[in-house]
């Protein structure tokens, strides 16, 4: 085979597979994006209690995870708990901000509400006595709720995305719900 | 970083959390658990939803990669800031990489400017670099002292021949009135006091350095100069053994010879000039003084015997006698010291030291060109130096990088403390 041919396939290899290894980097992203986007913006919700600052931060949080998302090392965890990470941070970040300028809280029970339609009398009460509950809990505990319930986290993601062992973790989430439940039954 | 887990956790919370896993997953739980199930089961049915708009404009954000709205399409925007990238890429490689070999050529001609031109001087200007380490001269315990004759050897049979073969290679030698040092090819300039009847005493002190193999050798080529100038070694010592050695000659030569001796002793083979010292003193006065006073004690004395050829008297035979007695002391005085005077003018005496020093680097200096070997000498010195200025800016760098490590660490350690103060103060 000629030279010059031989060295222009070579280059379109290299090309081609840079080109389908960003191409791979971008659908990974892209799914998820699809997987996570609802259960993101479910716990940042759950953390700041503010729709507006929630979407925000939700959007920014999956725009650094694209602008990073080369530097994922597979090896020190899943993608949803790196992603859950940056979304931790930048929630945080804005629970400073807000924390130096205003404090701008809005009851999101009021939008979650609507699940309740048609549950009978006695489920609805006892819905309402969980979002009151989880309403009055820290941002701490609230976290773990979100990453649990909203995010549908396993414990060990959960684990990653707090810094914390997998048996501390656990032992965090059956705290709060203990004081939950405990909540719940004072209420009702 | 991954934390390891090594507390065991409690079996009744491991049961509630596997209860809390299985009413997620939907599968049936024990009794004792249905309260937490519920909960559980009520806080998943309550995640809040993502508003229609904000799910549509984020999917249009992901759909654009996140570019700016109200620019090209989505994929030329991201080609053309990739293409960008690549291109100030590029030039920063082209222009890191251009600056690099401009260093690296800088160096390179530095250094072998540099070395070349101590190389090509070492031969010619030896005497320089030797007397600036001149090393100090200690009598080694293992080393072994030898007395050499009074009188000098006859000269070997080869001597002459093996210094006239070497005298071209040392032809620059060449040496200065102390303490001025051998800095030039030039042909040694040997001092020669104005020759118009005055008595003139000329001494010199020669210092020459030698490799530690080779003082042995040197020394013999000293004692060969001295026996062809018919000079007398009045005392030497010769040390050597070790790293370093030592040579010390007390010369007699005939002052006619003093110049050309100087000359030889400063063109030995084996050996550099350091320092050399001349040194004359005019001794007309006391020489003419002296002869001034043995020509009057002679004529006393002649005096003194027509004197006594004419005395009568035993008194005035024995005062005249006695007369005679102290002029021809007198004389006998004056010849003594004008015998030694028109030795110290008839030979000179030389103080000759050698003393160990490291041999300068040989430098073949065959027909002058830039050949192989040369340009791997070359090569090799600029690798050296470029090590050499690798290591020193690795060890500039290291505490800078510890430094910003540090800082990088403490920044990110007040980070999350702060966050997590974020947290604990909703």
């Amino acid at each position: 085979m000629d030279r010059a041919l031989v060295r222009s396939v070579g280059v379109t290899e290299i090309v081609t597979r840079t080109s389908s290894s960003a191409a791979g980097s971008w659908e990974r992203f892209e799914e998820l994006y699809r997987s996570s986007r609802d259960h993101v913006y479910a716990y940042v919700l759950t953390l700041l209690r503010d729709p507006a600052a929630a979407e925000d931060v939700t959007a920014l949080a999956f725009e650094r995870a694209y602008r990073r998302r080369r530097t994922f090392d597979r090896r020190r965890g899943e993608e949803r708990a790196w992603l859950f990470g940056i979304a931790r941070n930048a929630a945080l970040d804005e629970l400073r901000r807000r924390r130096r300028t205003t404090t701008l809280v809005t009851d999101p029970s009021e939008d979650v509400t609507d699940g309740g339609e048609d549950d009978g009398a006695d489920v609805a009460l006892r819905r309402t006595a969980v979002q009151a509950a989880l309403a009055k809990l820290p941002a701490r505990e609230r976290e773990i709720i979100a990453l649990k319930f909203h995010a549908g986290m396993s414990n060990a993601e959960l684990a990653r995305v707090l810094g914390v062992t997998e048996s501390n973790a656990g032992t965090l989430l059956y705290r709060t719900m203990e004081k939950l439940r405990k909540a719940c039954d004072a209420t009702a | 970083m991954r934390l390891l887990d090594q507390d065991p956790i409690d079996p009744e919370i491991a049961a509630t959390l596997d209860a809390i896993d299985a009413t997620l997953a939907g599968e049936p739980v024990d009794a004792r658990y249905a309260e937490l199930a519920e909960i559980a089961l009520l806080l998943a049915s309550d995640r809040p939803q993502v508003p229609p708009e904000f799910a549509r404009s984020m999917d249009e954000r992901v759909g654009r990669r996140f570019a700016p709205a109200g620019r090209a399409g989505a994929g030329q925007t991201v080609a053309a800031g990739a293409a960008r990238r690549r291109r100030l890429a590029r030039r920063f490689w082209e222009t890191a990489g251009a600056l690099a070999a401009g260093v690296a050529l800088i160096v390179a001609i530095v250094v072998v400017a540099g070395g070349g031109g101590g190389a090509s001087s070492a031969s010619s200007s030896s005497a320089s670099s030797s007397a600036a380490s001149s090393p100090a001269v200690s009598g080694a315990a293992a080393s072994s002292t030898a007395t050499a004759p009074a009188r000098a050897p006859a000269p070997l049979a080869s001597a002459a021949p093996h210094t006239s073969a070497s005298s071209a290679a040392k032809a620059q030698a060449s040496s200065t009135v102390a303490p001025a040092q051998q800095t030039s090819g030039s042909s040694p300039a040997v001092l020669q006091p104005p020759t118009t009847g005055r008595k003139v005493v000329q001494s010199a002190q020669l210092n020459l350095t030698a490799a530690p193999s080779h003082i042995d050798a040197v020394a013999q080529e000293v004692y060969d100069v001295v026996g062809q100038v018919n000079g007398i070694v009045n005392s030497s010592s010769v040390t050597q053994g070790g790293p370093t050695g030592y040579a010390n000659f007390q010369l007699s030569v005939p002052s006619a010879s003093l110049a050309q001796t100087m000359s030889r002793l400063s063109q030995l083979t084996y050996a550099q000039v350091a320092s050399r010292t001349d040194n004359t003193q005019d001794i007309t006065g006391q020489f003419d003084a002296a002869t001034r006073a043995l020509a009057d004690a002679r004529a006393l004395r002649t005096s003194l015997l027509k004197q006594l050829e004419n005395a009568t008297t035993t008194e005035e035979v024995d005062s005249l006698k006695a007369q005679i007695n102290d002029a021809e002391a007198s004389i006998s005085s004056d010849e003594a010291t004008l015998a030694r005077l028109n030795n110290q003018v008839n030979f000179s005496q030389i103080n000759l030291q050698i003393n160990a020093s490291t041999p300068p680097v040989p430098v073949s200096h065959g027909g002058g060109g830039f050949g192989i070997g040369r340009a791997a000498h070359d090569a090799g010195r600029v690798l050296t130096v470029a090590a050499g200025v690798a290591l020193i800016v690795l060890a500039a760098l290291t505490p800078v990088g510890l430094v910003v490590a540090l800082f990088w660490w403490v920044g990110a350690a007040v980070r999350r403390r702060r966050r997590e103060q974020a947290l604990d103060s909703v």
